[in-house]
């Protein structure tokens, strides 16, 4: 349960305007009902019980000149970090979620970055069944001129192996300040007992550019927000990101690119794939503040439905309260193009090969611009695995 | 005359609701070099699809028999097991796939066993060479973004390395410049020459036979094969086109 005394035990050596903090976000958390995701066929969630994550996450050690990288339980991590740690618009999946983390997280990080910075920040996940929960909240602030890359992994124990419920829930907030560049990639690949729920949000400054990159492809139900603030002219982002549901895994992606700054652009790019009775849902807006003068945002969402059993919504949606933007959506679903299976077969491959040649293809232009080797090597892996009875 | 590799008896084939081949009969010897011309929209690309094993094309009557076997049952890729290959019309883009490890695991597929990495570089720089291509082409996405000629170059590539026993050239060498069309045509001849590949050419020009020779000429006319010759028929229909021909046959 996510008690008073539970939070009380977890502030006991903190310092009182973090206490305060916590204390605040759990008062809204309590008074919040859990909510329910209808498309999802997902009612009556319990969140799964609290427990310690002891496991070291950060996986290199690269705090030092022009970058500070802490955990965020570290005494004193949090200083420099006040004026960041609340967001006063409401964002991320659910009011109820987010405030579940901010008061109750277990884990996470707090990196500011002074200069640009080729390495990039490493932090993995690993769930089993000792640290069978992870609520992290992880702020991210680059300075101006800046650049900084952070690769955040999740992984579980298999299915084969003795396992519970797996629970993520995670809260990211970035700051990108005057021509700072900010990428951040997230991979989540847990077994289908976890449940993964992530919030995360952006604010970018004038030319400056966020990208995201996230990966989706493991979890029962899956549920992921990303709302990105182009505030200053010319701030940029972009969003790629693939996912894979199988079995009755349920997934849920909200995008939102919220244009305030000129000549803002964005670009939203998802590829996917569902087999047996997996569901999804893709819900991406592109808001046009009044003032987004020649802004430009871009939307395309691609799924192959590799079986008539699953269910794929995509709701793509344009805001334009300003007239002088442009705005762009695609979205389509289908089976494997029987041209393509024909062209691959009549090379050798059969059906089979041939449909895993055609979803790992639509998935590799994405996971290859991770920058992270054996990150990448995992996430071929899992997919692999999990497209073996295609 | 040589042993048969391929006979086709009596072809009928539907696409949808729309009988196409009605009734098509042809012979090809190992090694031999047959052309099919025909208007547009005749059945050329039926008769590619249909040997191939295209699952929108059903064979409703007749025989289609390779090596002996009759394989109008066989799915697409045991076909190309067998050693059919089609060098399509319309080759498909598969983005995400670059050519080399397209090429490295068709070649493992139809051969049933995996080369080793530095065999298979040392036998696709060869072919590579010998189509006057650009190495670069091989870390490339398949056919993403090519031109149409580069695409059909890709298509003769991928015969060069998949050494098939039937070769079938969909209009190959529409949308190749001239120069293009010698270089593939020089290849195909050399892959003739080195592994004694039939080759079945569909075509509606005559400047790639005048290189590859051919030792038949059929005409396709409604689904039917109307009539045979050699390098000469081929002259008579660039000059007179199939309405003469159609005429002097009393249809
Ligand atoms: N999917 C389809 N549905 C209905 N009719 C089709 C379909 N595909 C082909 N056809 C028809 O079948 C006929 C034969 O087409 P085919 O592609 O074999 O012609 P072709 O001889 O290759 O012509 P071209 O010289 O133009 O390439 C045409 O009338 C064509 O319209
Ligand atoms: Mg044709």
């Amino acid at each position: 349960m996510y008690s008073i005394e539970l939070l009380n035990g977890l502030l006991c050596k903190k310092e009182e305007w973090i206490k305060a903090y916590r204390l605040r976000k759990f008062e809204e958390f309590e008074k919040l009902p859990v909510p329910s995701w209808k498309r999802l066929k997902l009612e009556n969630f319990s969140i799964p019980d609290f427990k310690e994550y002891r496991k070291e996450f950060l996986k290199n050690d690269i705090d030092g000149e022009g970058i500070f990288v802490k955990d965020i339980n570290d005494v004193s991590a949090l200083d420099e970090f006040k004026e960041y740690i609340d967001v006063q618009k409401s964002f991320g999946i659910s009011d109820k979620f987010v405030t579940l983390g901010e008061a109750f997280y277990n884990s996470g990080v707090v990196i500011k970055a002074a200069s640009k910075l080729k390495e990039p920040v490493r932090i993995s996940y690993s769930l089993d069944n000792e640290n069978s929960v992870v609520i992290d909240h992880n702020i991210i602030v680059a300075e101006r001129d800046s650049e900084i890359t952070v690769v955040i992994d999740y992984s579980s124990l298999s299915e084969n192996e003795e396992y519970m419920n797996f629970f993520h829930n995670g809260v990211t907030k970035v700051y990108a300040a005057d021509k700072a560049v900010v990428n951040i990639v997230k991979v989540q690949r847990m077994s289908n007992s976890a449940y993964h729920f992530d919030s995360n949000v952006a604010f970018i400054g004038r030319e400056a550019k966020v990208n995201w990159i996230s990966v989706e492809i493991g979890s029962g139900i899956s549920a992921t927000s990303f709302i990105t603030n182009l505030e200053k002219t010319a701030s940029e982002s972009s969003l790629k990101s693939i996912y894979f549901g199988d079995g009755e895994s349920r997934i849920d992606m909200q995008y939102t690119m919220n244009h305030i700054g000129m000549r803002s652009i964005s670009n939203i790019e998802t590829r996917g794939a569902l087999k047996d009775k997996a569901r999804k849902v893709f819900r991406g807006n592109l808001d046009f503040k009044k003032g987004a003068r020649k802004a430009k945002g871009e939307e395309a969402e691609y799924a192959l439905l590799l079986d008539p059993t699953v269910k794929a919504d995509a709701i793509p949606v344009l805001f334009c309260a300003e007239d002088d933007v442009q705005g762009n959506h695609a979205a389509s679903a289908g089976q494997i193009d029987e041209n393509q299976l024909f062209y691959l077969m009549s090379r050798g491959f059969n059906e089979k090969e041939a449909k895993k040649l055609i979803v790992e293809a639509s998935f590799k232009p994405i996971i290859d611009s991770i920058p992270v080797e054996d990150i990448k090597e995992s996430i071929n892996l899992e997919i692999h695995r999990r497209l073996v009875y295609v | 005359m040589s042993e048969k590799l391929l006979k086709i008896e009596n072809l009928e084939t539907m696409i949808e609701d729309k009988k196409i081949l009605k009734g098509l009969n042809l012979e090809i010897g190992k090694g031999e070099v047959h052309v099919i011309m025909g208007p547009n929209g005749a059945g050329k690309s039926t008769l590619a699809n249909t040997l191939m094993g295209h699952p929108k094309y059903t064979i409703v009557k007749g025989d289609i028999i390779f090596e002996g076997e009759i394989i109008n049952d066989l799915r697409v890729d045991e076909r190309a097991k067998k050693g059919i290959f089609l060098s399509f019309q319309y080759p498909e883009e598969i983005p995400g796939v670059t050519v080399e490890n397209f090429l490295r695991t068709a070649k493992g597929a139809v051969s049933g066993k995996q080369m080793s990495i530095m065999a298979f570089k040392k036998l696709l720089k060869e072919k590579i060479k010998m189509l006057d291509m650009k190495e670069e082409y091989l870390s490339r996405y398949l056919n993403e973004g090519f031109s149409g000629g580069e695409k059909k170059k890709n298509e003769i590539l991928q015969m060069a390395v998949l050494e098939p026993k039937l070769a079938i050239l969909d209009e190959t060498d529409s949308g190749l410049d001239v120069d293009a069309i010698r270089i593939v045509a020089e290849g195909v001849k050399k892959i003739i020459e080195n592994t004694d590949t039939s080759v079945l050419v569909i075509t509606h020009h005559n400047k790639m036979l005048d290189y590859l020779r051919p030792d038949f000429v059929h005409v396709l006319i409604d689904g039917r094969i109307v009539k045979t010759g050699d390098m000469n028929l081929a002259k008579e229909i660039e000059s007179s086109g199939y309405e003469a021909l159609k005429n002097q046959l009393g249809e």
